[in-house]
């Protein structure tokens, strides 16, 4: 693989990475503060 | 390596692009998104006009004229959820879209198939939200603070309007996530964090601000939902629930939302500023840090909203406090914009008369709002005409002057083409004009004791509200001349070269004008990273 293309694959796990973190992040508050708004709200 | 990253050969295979209306629905292109963002945005912007122009309409005179007071409270709730989701946030994204990429050396954004979805949510959401209009018991009435226990009232639209609130957080979210990825990931090797141009730094700060905020409104909403639906009583006092608690819940999103809504215009203005006083800007790393304080401090700031409502004087203290403090990173800013200038070589384009409104004006939004602050005070100015006058300073002659300063500066660049100045200053002086007989009286009818969000007043209010009225009917005609300009432009502007002002900086202005289709398809060489640095 040439130089570009080994700067460019890792670039992408980099994206992936970052992309897949800050997914997780988004989707926990979003999801979190509702699940914990209604579990509260069972009581 | 160093050749690898440098060279500059254009990448032609690259350019292959769809046409018709595939480029569109499945386009992937950070330029094509950032367009239908911009086109959408407008689109809101006179709907969300149109709102406005008839509740100026119907507020001519005292008594009731045209609407119902039902209906007339479904405009001012659509008019500000039409402009703050469907005209303000995607017109930034649009901006960030068509900018980010071109500014760090990115050839796209990081996720250019998210960037899709990101954006054909929002037709969906709005399809939605304005179908509300015409199911029974009318559109959603109870002020786009959706306050329980008003909003439970709403007939058939109420799950229309917390599935479309949702759409729009989904679709914000998504769009954030895109910004930071492609930020922290996509710049050219020598962008460093404390290079990157000022609009590039506020729209990080401001995505990590979207998904931190835009969950807790979906939280808040949804609550609202199951109370209605499904028996739960979280602001219901007779179950034991507290409605005070969605206010609290609601103002933890929508005091950084405002924020959300106007750092990417201090961004803006801190590019078009340099450009026309053909200085660096002032104080570069200082405007990096008051952006992120006044990010951080937007967290703690939110129950300002709400001092009325019966809260311990600790807490009272704390929140005005914590409100005035804003105020220092604010002038900061609003120093370094004005030493920017100082012994600079002037020039009035349109983008700098845009911004050094913005300058002006926001500053009295700003001030209104330390007033507003004051716990006594407050107390006077609560649910009054005066805090209309206040957020509409800071969301039309702060907020959309800022967008209108941003497109006029970067319209060259996305067309190849330069506009009509003539009609562009038309634009500025009407809007500048009118803007202010439209807002500044209504700091006198609030003063006097004019209750906000109701159709009918009495009778001393009248010679004020018809000053505003015919204020705000000449604002939204003036808006007319930005679409026919654009159009004028894209149809027979004069082309222009890579850097459409003499004064401008960054990279963006490296590249032909219009851009080819995918941006820097290989990394900008430290030649021009060098030439374009702004500071």
């Amino acid at each position: 693989m040439s130089a570009t293309g080994i700067e460019a694959s890792a670039q992408r796990r980099r994206v992936r990475r970052s992309a897949w973190a800050w997914a997780l992040i988004a989707a926990a508050f979003y999801l979190g503060f509702i699940v914990l708004a209604l579990l509260r709200g069972m009581k | 390596m160093a050749e690898v990253l440098t060279h500059a050969e254009p990448h032609e295979e690259h350019d292959h692009k769809p046409q018709g209306w595939r480029r569109w629905v499945y386009a992937t292109n950070h330029k094509d998104i950032g367009t239908m963002y911009l086109v959408f945005a407008c689109i809101m912007f006179f709907i969300g006009g149109g709102a406005a122009m008839l509740i100026r309409l119907e507020l001519f005179s005292p008594g009731l004229q045209f609407f119902d007071p039902q209906f007339f409270n479904s405009l001012t709730t659509m008019h500000a959820l039409i402009m703050i989701f469907g005209a303000i946030m995607p017109a930034w994204t649009g901006l960030a879209n068509w900018m980010i990429p071109m500014q760090v050396g990115a050839p796209d954004m990081a996720l250019p198939r998210l960037n899709n979805l990101s954006f054909w949510i929002l037709p969906f959401a709005f399809t939605l939200l304005l179908a509300t209009f015409f199911v029974p018991g009318g559109a959603p009435a109870g002020g786009w603070t959706m306050y329980p226990p008003l909003i439970l009232q709403t007939g058939a639209a109420f799950p229309m309007l917390i599935f479309s609130v949702h759409l729009m957080g989904a679709s914000s979210i998504l769009g954030a996530i895109n910004v930071i990825v492609t930020i922290m990931n996509m710049r050219a090797p020598g962008i460093t964090l404390l290079r990157m141009p000022l609009f590039v730094w506020t729209w990080l700060i401001t995505a990590y601000l979207l998904i931190a905020v835009m969950p807790v409104l979906a939280g808040a909403v949804t609550m609202l939902l199951t109370d209605h639906f499904f028996g739960t009583t979280f602001f219901t006092a007779a179950g034991g629930g507290d409605p005070v608690m969605f206010q609290h819940v609601f103002w933890f999103f929508g005091h950084p939302e405002v924020y959300i809504l106007i750092l990417p215009a201090f961004g803006i203005v801190s590019e078009v500023i340099p450009t026309f006083s053909r200085k660096p800007l002032f104080g570069y790393e200082a405007m990096v840090y008051a952006t992120a304080s006044i990010a951080f401090l937007s967290f703690i700031v939110w129950a300002h909203h709400m001092f009325t409502v019966g809260m311990p004087l600790a807490a009272q203290l704390f929140f005005m406090l914590s409100t005035m403090l804003i105020a220092v990173p604010t002038g900061v800013k609003v120093f370094n914009w004005t030493a920017t200038m100082w012994k600079g070589s002037l020039s009035f384009e349109p983008p700098m008369l845009f911004a050094l409104a913005f300058l002006f004006l926001f500053t009295i939004g700003g001030f209104s709002g330390l007033m507003l602050a004051i716990v006594p005070a407050d107390y006077q100015y609560q649910d009054t005409y005066f805090v209309v006058a206040h957020f509409h300073y800071v969301l039309v002659p702060g907020t959309i002057f800022g967008i209108m300063a941003g497109v006029y500066y970067w319209l060259p660049k996305w067309t190849g083409k330069m506009y009509s100045l003539t009609l562009a200053n038309w634009h500025f002086w009407l809007s500048a004009i009118f803007v202010n007989v439209l807002f500044f009286p209504q700091h006198f009818l609030g003063l006097a004791g004019m209750p906000r969000r109701i159709p009918d007043y009495a009778v001393q209010f009248t010679d004020w509200n018809r000053v505003s009225s015919l204020g705000g009917f000449g604002f939204g005609l003036a808006q007319l001349l930005f679409p026919i300009l654009i159009w004028k432009c894209i149809r027979s502007g004069q082309p222009i070269g890579n850097r459409a002002w003499e004064g401008a900086h960054g990279l963006e202005w490296e590249l032909p004008s219009p851009p080819p289709y995918h941006s820097w398809t290989t990394p900008p060489s430290d030649a021009v990273i060098a030439r374009g640095a702004a500071h």
